[in-house]
């Protein structure tokens, strides 16, 4: 496909004419064409209008707050925004949460970092103005079939807390996260598809009707290797693979086994202890014929939690030891799973997460603790 | 992403510099089949000048191994940068695709 000379849009919406014309100033002369607008609602207008590439959005304005206007604007446009503020203090507060701005400078700023982030932003993804409609629509269709994925049921094992998160992002990848009630009490599975889009909703899809599929069977080394015969086989049309990590629980011992698939990702977090990486025991499924998979196990301690955590959260890290160490604080720091799982989700800020991200804790509940 | 590559005498280098995400992972495929089309079935990517490689990335290299040994021949890993190294190793598929320090000591031994 040859891309067409791209034009590129920016709004600017900023209340002080002085800085509003500077950032026109300085957008212009990195090759946008752009728009103002000196209040919030009327930047909504703006951009509805002009369907940009760029808003550039100040936080505080005349007549909406500036984190308002970002979550009407993302109701309906993809662009990049990025927010300025005149408080640096406001800058740390704003960056851990997930409201929808993809950059934050603060004020005052020196047009050349302006210019900087900017094209860094632009490096990180096409354009959005680039994406034509159809890929739109797919993308659409493609995040329902995800969100068709996750359990919809709560899951109640006595003597347990078990919580999972989701946050797709915007591109659409093929990470999911299931779970049931077994008598003995619960089978997990994890699973992220290569690539992105429908291409790798659709293999998710497949993965988890497989393995639900291998639930009634005891014994786990034999239904994980005919699972992934399975999954391999619809994989191998479509030369892709998924990382695969699908746990048992039983909950009167704790003990957990497990089978990881090219994951790598699950980890033993001791109650007020050390974290261990469960290691990979092989391949991802569908990557490489002839692999295999063996068994492992862990007990689960009271006050112990597994956590399995997508690579989503590792982009964010240099090592995996740090990303560890990151995820055993995020874990100790809190009481529940599902707290546990949203401090580990904020580890990678909405803002720089260019993957889904997913995290699921299960959680031994210390004893004495009533479920 | 840019590629370019180079016949040596046991083997040809495809250097791969830049990301190899969802988006140069296609190019990476095309780019290596063509290269085995031309009667090279020694392959050495150098990843040197490869920060970051995502599973589609990864999916394109082990698309490149199987064309390779599909030929008869091979396909090696050299140069490889941390974040690729540690993709690899989480994956377990640092079984699969050796990697080498140099791309000249990648087929120095066979």
């Amino acid at each position: 496909m040859v891309s067409p000379p791209e034009v590129r849009r920016a709004v600017v919406i900023e209340d002080d004419p002085d800085i509003r014309g500077l950032l026109v100033r300085v957008l212009t002369k990195q090759g946008f064409i752009v728009t103002e607008a000196g209040e919030g609602l009327t930047g909504v207008e703006e951009v509805r209008r002009s369907q940009p590439d760029l808003v550039t959005l100040d936080l505080n304005l005349p007549d909406l707050d500036g984190l308002e206007v970002c979550k009407l604007l993302r109701e309906f446009s993809d662009a990049f925004i990025v927010m300025l503020t005149a408080r640096a203090d406001e800058l740390d507060k704003l960056t851990g949460l997930d409201n929808g701005a993809d950059e934050y400078i603060s004020k005052p700023f020196s047009p050349r970092e302006l210019q900087s982030r900017i094209n860094a932003l632009f490096r990180r993804r096409p354009s959005p103005a680039a994406a034509d409609t159809a890929s739109l629509s797919e993308l659409q269709r493609a995040t329902e079939v995800q969100q068709s994925l996750l359990p919809k049921e709560d899951i109640r094992v006595e003597g347990y807390d078990v919580a999972g998160v989701f946050r797709p992002s915007r591109s659409v990848g093929g990470d999911f996260y299931d779970w049931y009630q077994t008598p003995e009490g619960l089978h997990l599975t994890f699973a992220d598809a290569m690539g992105k889009g429908m291409g790798a909703a659709l293999i998710a899809a497949t993965v988890r009707a497989v393995m639900r599929s291998t639930g009634r069977r005891q014994d786990l080394d034999g239904a994980f290797a005919s699972a992934s015969r399975a999954i391999a086989t619809d994989l191998d049309s479509s030369n892709s693979f998924v990382t695969l990590f699908h746990a048992r629980l039983d909950a009167a011992s704790g003990k957990v086994s497990y089978v990881d698939a090219g994951h790598g990702l699950a980890l033993h977090v001791e109650s007020g202890g050390a974290a261990h990486r469960l290691p990979s025991g092989g391949p991802p499924v569908g990557a490489w014929s002839g692999s295999e998979w063996p068994q492992s196990g862990l007990d689960l301690a009271p006050g112990d939690c597994l956590v399995v955590v997508s690579d989503g959260v590792l982009d964010v890290f240099e090592t995996v030891e740090d990303f560890t160490e990151a995820v055993r604080r995020a874990t100790q720091s809190e009481h529940s799973a599902q707290a546990a799982s949203s401090a580990i989700l904020s580890l990678a800020p909405a803002e720089t997460a260019e993957d889904d991200v997913t995290v699921v804790v299960v959680r031994r509940l210390p004893e004495g603790v009533a479920a | 992403m840019e590629f370019s590559y180079e016949v040596k005498d046991s083997y040809a280098e495809v250097k791969a510099d830049g990301r190899l995400n969802m988006v140069s992972a296609p190019k990476l495929r095309e780019f290596v089949t063509d290269v085995i089309a031309g009667g090279s079935n020694r392959i050495v990517v150098n990843l040197e000048n490869t920060a970051f490689m995502d599973s589609s990335g990864l999916g394109a290299l082990i698309g490149c191994l199987k064309a390779a040994r599909q030929a008869g021949g091979d396909l090696r890993i050299a140069a490889v940068q941390p974040q690729v190294k540690m993709v690899l190793q989480l994956t377990s598929m640092d079984k699969v695709l050796t990697a080498y320090p140099s791309v000249e000591e990648a087929f120095s031994n066979d």
